[in-house]
């Protein structure tokens, strides 16, 4: 170790490297989701608008766009965008202050400020944002990170945004996203493992304790809930709110159940012709499990599984400490996006709007992903291979 | 920065493992619960899914033939097509809008309001003629649908319509047989199931899966369409040159109740069955008149209706008085043209009187004095009871809908004035089918048989074959008396008031009648008689009754010679068939 480290900080001239794995993980998966695009909207593109490619070729043109701006942030040298740490975090503020008087409001949220002919979630600005600010943040506090003041300063500084994404634009999902990439930040800067435990421990409990009190509450009078809490009883029950609040959720279980172990087949989705309600954007994973299968759904696992992994070499392998942290931020979007959205086709959790990293329909989420895979790439352009 | 790298390094590394590590295992426990939605819960969902997809349309079945005694078919199926549209699919809208227009005959306006209509699927124009939809669908346009269907169709039109029926707009029997035999005529629906889309758009591509229907069993009734056809002409002719209200004629196996023809003029066109008759405008009237005038057309005055039967109901007097021992066949009596019951005088129809007669020659002469004597000899218990033991107070039991009862007095109201007109036919009602199977039962041994048409269901394959048996009552009057009231009803056609029923070459049995209809004084009569061949072992029994007939009314006079015109038609014909052994 001490040695590698040694040869490290001779900087000498090394072949800089390309990590083509991770690339080819992530440009399968933008392919594979075009594919998944295509299959899931053209259907009802055609009836509604008359024109089957009109998702696919949006999601095309932000796609390019990712992959140009993903090679050029991959070639600037990551230390550059230390000095943005503040304008990100002041920048985030103001796009989504901005939504209050330029917001544009699709399916009754406002979540989208036009640039031009550009559409762009401010939520997906707000998640690359806090990567660069924390990490460049961590990288200063030094050792102060491990006392509480700076457990607590880390954890405190994300909420003003998290909050803010909540209750502006109403999205409850990317807040918890926002403020799970602080965490896990956090968690790979502390050297310890109690304070975190203490934590999960905190949440789940906290999750434990809403679930009862909104179940306590249905049986004493329901419409006292939001439409969060109808969500959680949807969840507990799909079927008993199949007409409502279950009824997304209901629709991506027929259709996950129903494709069966080998599926029915590549664009012979039945639950995507008008069943599903947004086949091609939220619930894209059930439309892959109805068409590939169980084996097309675990394929689809294993990617992201491996691509995480890979993000987790590079990781552990960056040149500094500030790299690892820009990587591990991009690991945990990904991760958590994942995982939550998975879980939330399946009904593991109660349904909230959180799209499949470069698969689900989504020109911001598609584009700012890419950006965050050209960080990633320009950190492990700094690995020499004689490291590995 | 650079000297805490170390430390860093120690610690950050293994923590992103961690993290890795986490996601692995929460991912391993997706998976696995997509696992258990995919395969264990996969049949619940999948099921789920299906019945949200899948949408049903029923397949008519094909209704049952119904098929006379020689093998006619006298209701029959003809395809017939539906066209609709479907929006959805519709390529070229005006080529489509030209095709139906011209093809269908409808107008351009009509069409196009339909064809531009956004519906999942719209109809155009059902019950098309088979080649229209057929050339509709050799075109091949784009979203238009044309589907196959059946109409009930009756080859003779007007032909025994009263006892046949029809059948609705779901081929469902209305009256007459069709709705007797609704069970067996009426097969079990098929159906196609269709995947259709959340807005109900069918998927071509997920295919249909298809239910056949079965086909309802064909009916093979006794009915001759050949001595029906000549009934039939013969009633129309009668109507006609009598200038009758109504001509009703019977035709029936006294042994053993089939119906050879049940002829009731005017019939209706069985394929347009809600079309007045000539000369009537339907529109002129208020929708419940209109009901009540389809309502009394397609009335069958055979058995819907009672009438008084006058003189052949002298048949079931004789009976029952040579049954009883009232009465011989040599006991003599004397006309003097009426006779005095209790104060009341009641006149013969021979003003004159016929004076010394015998039993046979006053059935001969139909003389009511004759007949008044013995109904008083034989007396009012007496008397019911034999109406009871004939079946005269029940109903026939004929397969078909709406038979009427036999309207007579109470017992306990029979008074001798009574007892005397009922004697000779008058005050009380009965159906004509009651007066045909009663005298065919006295003629034929005794035995009480129920008139039908049925013989048997069976599909058109053979398959599922079923015989109808009907009840017979054996000795309702004994074999002598049978044999007696043939010998006298045979004498009444050779030399007495039924003369004009004779058919030269054969043994022709039959009674006459008169009667006035209620109210008495309105002069309107019905004139009728009902004979039978051979006498001596009757094989078919006619019953003709002409209502209100215009100038000659007697029933010797104008419903004999209709009976023998018949007969001299379909006995060498019978007797034929039954040389051949068909």
């Amino acid at each position: 170790m001490a040695q590698r480290n040694a040869s490290r900080r001779g900087q000498q001239k090394g072949e800089s490297f390309m990590d083509y794995s991770l690339l080819f993980i992530v440009l399968f998966l933008v392919g594979f989701g075009m594919v998944m695009v295509f299959s899931s909207s053209s259907y009802e593109a055609n009836l509604k608008l008359g024109d089957s490619t009109r998702y696919l070729r949006q999601q095309l043109l932000a796609s390019i766009l990712g992959l140009v701006a993903m090679m050029v942030v991959a070639n600037i040298p990551y230390h550059f965008w230390e000095r943005f740490a503040v304008p990100a975090y002041i920048g985030s503020a103001v796009l989504i202050l901005l939504i209050i008087p330029f917001g544009y409001s699709s399916g009754g949220a406002t979540r989208w400020l036009y640039i031009g002919p550009l559409s762009l979630q401010v939520a997906e600005v707000a998640k690359l944002g806090m990567i660069l600010f924390l990490s460049s943040l961590i990288c200063q506090m030094g050792k102060k990170i491990r006392t509480n003041k700076g457990f607590m300063l880390v954890l405190l500084i994300p909420m003003p945004i998290a909050l803010m994404i909540w209750q502006i634009t109403n999205n409850l999902s990317s807040a918890i996203i926002v403020m799970a990439i602080a965490v896990l930040m956090l968690f790979v800067s502390c050297p310890d493992y109690k304070r975190f435990f203490l934590l999960g421990l905190l949440t789940l409990a906290g999750a434990a304790a809403a679930v009862f009190y909104v179940v306590q509450t249905a049986q004493a009078h329901v419409d006292d809930l939001d439409f969060r809490g109808a969500r959680v009883l949807a969840w507990l029950d799909p079927e008993a709110y199949s007409s409502d609040t279950g009824f997304q959720t209901l629709q991506a279980l027929y259709a996950i159940g129903s494709g069966g172990v080998l599926g029915k087949g590549l664009g012979q989705s039945m639950q995507k012709r008008g069943f599903l309600p947004e086949a091609q954007n939220d619930m894209i994973f059930s439309i892959i499990c109805e068409e590939l299968g169980l084996f097309g759904g675990i394929a689809v696992i294993i990617m992201f599984l491996m691509l995480i992994w890979r993000l987790m070499i590079i990781a552990n392998n960056a040149p500094d400490l500030y790299g690892a942290l820009l990587v591990v931020g991009v690991m945990g979007h990904i991760a958590v996006q994942v995982i939550l959205n998975i879980a939330v086709v399946t009904n593991t959790i109660p349904n909230t709007g959180i799209s499949l990293p470069f698969i689900s329909y989504g020109g911001s989420s598609v584009m700012f992903l890419l950006i965050e895979i050209g960080i990633t790439l320009s950190v492990a352009k700094g690995i020499r291979l004689k490291d590995l | 920065m650079t000297e805490g790298k170390i430390n860093h390094k120690t610690y950050h590394r293994s923590k992103t493992v961690t993290v890795f590590f986490l996601c692995a295992l929460v991912l391993f426990g997706l998976a696995g619960r997509l696992a258990y939605l995919m395969v264990f819960q996969s049949e619940y969902y999948s099921q789920k899914a299906r019945e949200l997809h899948e949408r049903e349309r029923s397949i008519k079945a094909a209704r049952g033939r119904i098929i006379d005694a020689n093998g006619k078919i006298l209701a029959d199926n003809k395809t017939v097509c539906t066209v609709s549209v479907i929006h959805s699919q519709i390529t070229d809208a005006e080529e489509v809008i030209d095709v139906l227009s011209k093809e269908l005959g409808l107008s351009e306006e009509y069409v196009r309001k339909r064809v531009e209509k956004y519906s999942s699927i719209e109809k155009i124009k059902s019950n098309v003629e088979k080649a229209v939809g057929d050339s509709i669908r050799a075109r091949a346009l784009d979203g238009v649908k044309v589907d196959e269907d059946y109409k009930r169709y009756y080859p003779y039109d007007t032909l025994a319509s009263k006892a046949l029926g029809f059948t609705g707009g779901d081929n469902q029997g209305i009256i007459g047989l069709e709705v007797v035999y609704e069970e067996y005529l009426k097969g079990e629906a098929g159906t196609i199931l269709t995947v259709t889309d959340a807005k109900g758009v069918e998927q071509d591509e997920e295919g249909e899966e298809r239910v056949e229907p079965v086909s309802g069993r064909d009916l093979y009734v006794s009915l001759d369409i050949n001595i029906q056809s000549y009934a039939t002409q013969l009633a129309m002719q009668t109507m006609e040159t009598k200038e009758a209200d109504r001509v009703s004629i019977l035709v029936m196996n006294p042994q053993n109740g089939e119906i050879l023809a049940m002829v009731d003029v005017p019939e209706f066109d069985l394929n347009n069955p809600y079309t007045l008759q000539s000369g009537m405008d339907a529109l002129a009237f208020s929708e419940k008149k209109r009901q009540e005038l389809l309502n009394a057309m397609w009335r069958n005055g055979c058995i819907n209706d009672t009438y008084e039967p006058g003189s052949t109901f002298k048949i079931i007097t004789a009976a029952a008085g040579l049954e009883s021992g009232a009465v011989k066949p040599t006991d003599t009596f004397s006309c003097p043209g009426f006779i005095m019951v209790e104060d009341r005088k009641i006149r013969c129809h021979k003003v004159g009187g016929h004076g010394a007669e015998d039993f046979v020659q006053g059935t001969m002469n139909s003389c009511n004095p004759v007949f008044i004597t013995v109904g008083l000899r034989i007396g009012v218990e007496r008397y019911y009871s034999y109406f009871r033991q004939f079946g005269l107070l029940d109903k026939t039991g004929i397969d078909l809908p709406g038979e009427a009862g036999t309207i007579m007095h109470k017992m306990e109201n029979i008074g001798p004035v009574e007892l005397a007109t009922i004697s000779f036919g008058q005050s009380f009602q009965i159906t004509p089918i009651q007066l045909a199977t009663t005298a065919a039962s006295i003629v034929n041994g005794g035995r009480r048989i129920t008139p039908h048409f049925a013989v048997r269901a069976a599909r058109a394959d053979g398959s599922d074959s079923q015989s109808f048996t009907y009840p017979v009552r054996e000795h309702v009057v004994s074999d002598e008396t049978s044999e007696t009231m043939r010998y006298i009803l045979e004498q009444v056609v050779a030399e007495g008031s039924g003369k004009n029923g004779a058919v030269e070459g054969y043994k022709v049995g039959g009674k006459t009648a008169t009667s006035q209809t209620l109210p008495r004084g309105s002069g309107k009569y019905i004139a009728s008689f009902l004979g039978f061949a051979p006498a001596d072992n009757p094989q078919v029994l006619a019953l003709a009754i002409i209502h209100n007939p215009q100038g000659t009314y007697y029933g010797g006079q104008i419903a004999a010679p209709v009976v023998r015109q018949l007969f001299e038609n379909i006995l060498p014909y019978l007797d034929e068939k039954i040389y051949t052994g068909k």
